[in-house]
């Protein structure tokens, strides 16, 4: 039923009470995969990782670990080791206590404790940092010793709960690259869960987007973006923001803001309406592109290497562009605009995507 | 445009420093109130008392200087003896016995269950209750005829006839400890919970995770991280257990052949039924040093304070 060293959830469900949070999760995480669960808050990522964990009791379905039904076992006996977003670590405890707590409440002899919490502590390079306590390191010191007390246990699968909340933004960056290099040394399986889609893009192999409960799409970060299943996960999902026009079909392509694009297929019957999607960063400025329109220029951001223009069609629907080109686009103005109909992305009125 | 600080350094500095001295008023404005109060309940008695420790003090007539001739006499005073080393059997056993149950009620009721906040306020109920109030109250339930414990006893065939509870020491000791558990053991369970209730979930979490079962969590977590608070629940439940005084006045008036004369008890007859103040005076300050030095050494112990 499942595979060797992964994981599986079959029809994983939870509620409180009469009130359903997850409802019939269904995933399967191949041995060494970075699986990320990204979503709103309330989508129930948080909730899932710990029932993973066994900190959270599963109402119905089953967890298996390596092949293993885990679904009721304790905590301790799953094979998983946890990184909380709030570090949890024990603060009467030296750095080499906590590291070592879970070996000994194992009665690990403790020369082994001793090798195992030196290696971890080697792989993090918190070495110089053993005898401090937790109170007395900086909030990265403080992650890597979560981390590494992840590592000492050895474990089938690492659950990441958002760990890098805490962190400032150039501590956050750094500390996700040395998660990923940390994967590709350790290779285990890893569950990460995350609300910042940075993260979740550049870590993941694999992204599970959840929202209220639900799995709304599973796969690698670039089907993710490029191909988005619907309409949450196509706004969910890059930045700034997918463009949503509303238009409606028409033979061959679309119709919005008066203006008919080919897309060389039919959508639907012609006259239904459709909601278009097209990324900021899929619209060029200039009329290179298969599909041409001309936009009312509000007001624009320049943020260096790119330049936002905020912008309206000709129905009064607005639009945002990213500008990559060294030109300046001044405001107030009307420019035309092209983008190549192979990265538009149409949505039925239910939301999913619609393809030829 | 350009703008320009004007103020020169010299002309700012002596508002500053005026504002300085104000603010340094002000804050002595704001604990007068408490400084007037311990002065005048606390240092100034704590003050004349040893002053009085020093004489001969009748209640009428003139006081006398004897120096330190009232403490020599604590020496050679098998009574005072006999006190002390009551008040420390009691101190023991009512602290091991309060904190025997006022931990587990704590965990009991730290937990979010049905009724939680209902089981906390029955706990907690006697202790609103004054100490002499529970002690009138306990003298009624334990008399022989028309109160609670005797007929019960006598109903289940337990004592072949009502059993007098306060008559002997074996009885009586017992009987005041029950008591004295009823009425602090909801005082030291709220405190209990409160430190219970400041150890984030998630340490908890870790440690499952980490393998520690519920008493390695008790053991490792659980308890180093409550040293605070139990060093507070722990000095009051002492300090209150060495100054006891009402439950042994009212319930048993110094108990079965004088054996329950607590050290405060002995300082009450001392001084107001022997009008001995003088020396009463020195006993309440040796008292006094000695619930001091208990107290450093339980925070020493605890080691609160070196928490990094």
């Amino acid at each position: 039923m499942t595979n060797a060293t992964g994981m599986a959830l079959r029809q994983v469900r939870k509620s409180y009470g009469a009130t359903n949070v997850v409802h019939g999760i269904d995933l399967d995480v191949a041995a060494g995969e970075f699986v990320v669960f990204v979503g709103p808050s309330g989508c129930g990522k948080s909730t899932l990782l710990r029932m993973i964990a066994g900190l959270e009791e599963v109402t119905d379905g089953e967890i298996s670990i390596g092949g293993r039904d885990v679904t009721d076992l304790d905590p301790s006996q799953r094979g998983i080791a946890m990184v909380f977003q709030s570090y949890a670590l024990y603060p009467h405890m030296s750095v080499r206590d906590n590291l070592g707590f879970g070996l000994k409440m194992a009665n690990t002899p403790k020369a082994e404790i001793e090798t195992r919490v030196t290696a971890a502590a080697k792989i993090l390079k918190i070495e110089p940092l053993l005898e401090r306590r937790p109170g007395q390191l900086s909030g990265g010191q403080r992650q890597r010793v979560a981390i590494g007390r992840a590592i000492v246990r050895k474990p089938d699968v690492f659950l990441f709960d958002e760990p890098l909340s805490n962190l400032d933004a150039e501590l956050r960056v750094s500390m996700r690259i040395e998660i990923a290099r940390l994967h590709k040394e350790l290779g285990n399986t890893m569950i990460y869960v995350t609300h910042d889609q940075t993260e979740a893009m550049t870590l993941a192999d694999k992204i599970v987007v959840l929202r209220d409960g639900r799995i709304e799409q599973v796969g690698t970060p670039r089907e993710v973006y490029e191909h988005p299943d619907n309409i949450f996960v196509a706004g969910f999902i890059g930045s700034p923001k997918m463009n949503f026009l509303a238009g409606v079909a028409a033979n061959d392509g679309f119709d919005l803001a008066g203006k008919t694009f080919p897309l060389g297929y039919s959508l639907a019957e012609p006259g239904t309406p459709v909601t278009v999607g097209i990324r900021p960063e899929h619209i060029e400025v200039g009329p290179s592109g298969a599909a041409t329109f001309s936009v009312e220029v509000d007001f624009s951001e320049y943020l260096g290497g790119t330049q936002y223009l905020y912008a309206t069609l000709a129905d009064g629907q607005s639009l945002v562009i990213e500008h990559r080109e060294n030109t300046e686009i001044l405001g107030d103005g009307s420019i035309t605009v092209s983008c190549d109909p192979g990265r538009i992305e149409v949505f039925s009125a239910t939301g999913r995507r619609m393809r030829r | 445009m350009s703008m320009t600080i004007a103020t020169p350094v010299a002309a700012a500095e002596k508002p500053r420093r005026r504002a300085r001295k104000n603010r340094q008023l002000q804050g002595l404005l704001y604990i007068a109130p408490a400084v007037i109060l311990v002065t005048i309940f606390f240092v100034i008695p704590v003050l004349f008392t040893v002053w009085m420790s020093f004489h001969n003090w009748p209640l009428l007539g003139q006081p006398s200087w004897i120096g330190l001739g009232n403490y020599t006499r604590m020496f050679s005073d098998t009574r005072f003896a006999a006190a002390l080393s009551f008040t420390a059997y009691y101190t023991v056993i009512a602290t091991i016995a309060i904190f025997a149950l006022a931990f587990p009620l704590a965990l009991f009721v730290q937990n979010e269950r049905r009724g939680v906040s209902a089981y906390r306020t029955i706990f907690f109920m006697p202790v609103v209750v004054g100490l002499a109030t529970a002690s009138l109250l306990w003298v009624w339930l334990a008399n022989v005829d028309s109160g609670l414990f005797s007929p019960i006893l006598r109903m289940f065939g337990v004592t072949g006839r009502s059993a007098n509870l306060l008559a002997t020491f074996n009885n009586a000791f017992p009987t005041i400890i029950v008591m004295v558990v009823w009425k602090i053991v909801g005082f030291t369970m709220i405190i209990l919970l409160t430190g219970l209730q400041s150890i984030p979930s998630d340490l908890i979490e870790a440690a499952r995770i980490d393998g520690a079962g519920r008493w390695q969590r008790f053991r490792f977590l659980t308890l180093p991280l409550m040293r605070r608070t139990l060093a507070l629940a722990l000095i009051l439940s002492v300090t209150g257990s060495v100054l006891a005084f009402d439950q042994f006045y009212i319930m048993t008036s110094g108990g079965p052949q004088n054996r329950m004369i607590s050290v405060v008890y002995y300082i009450f007859n001392q001084s107001f039924v022997s009008f001995q103040l003088g020396y009463g005076s020195a006993l309440s300050i040796v008292l006094l040093g000695i619930l001091v030095a208990l107290s450093v050494v339980q925070l020493w112990l605890l080691r609160v304070g070196d928490d990094k």
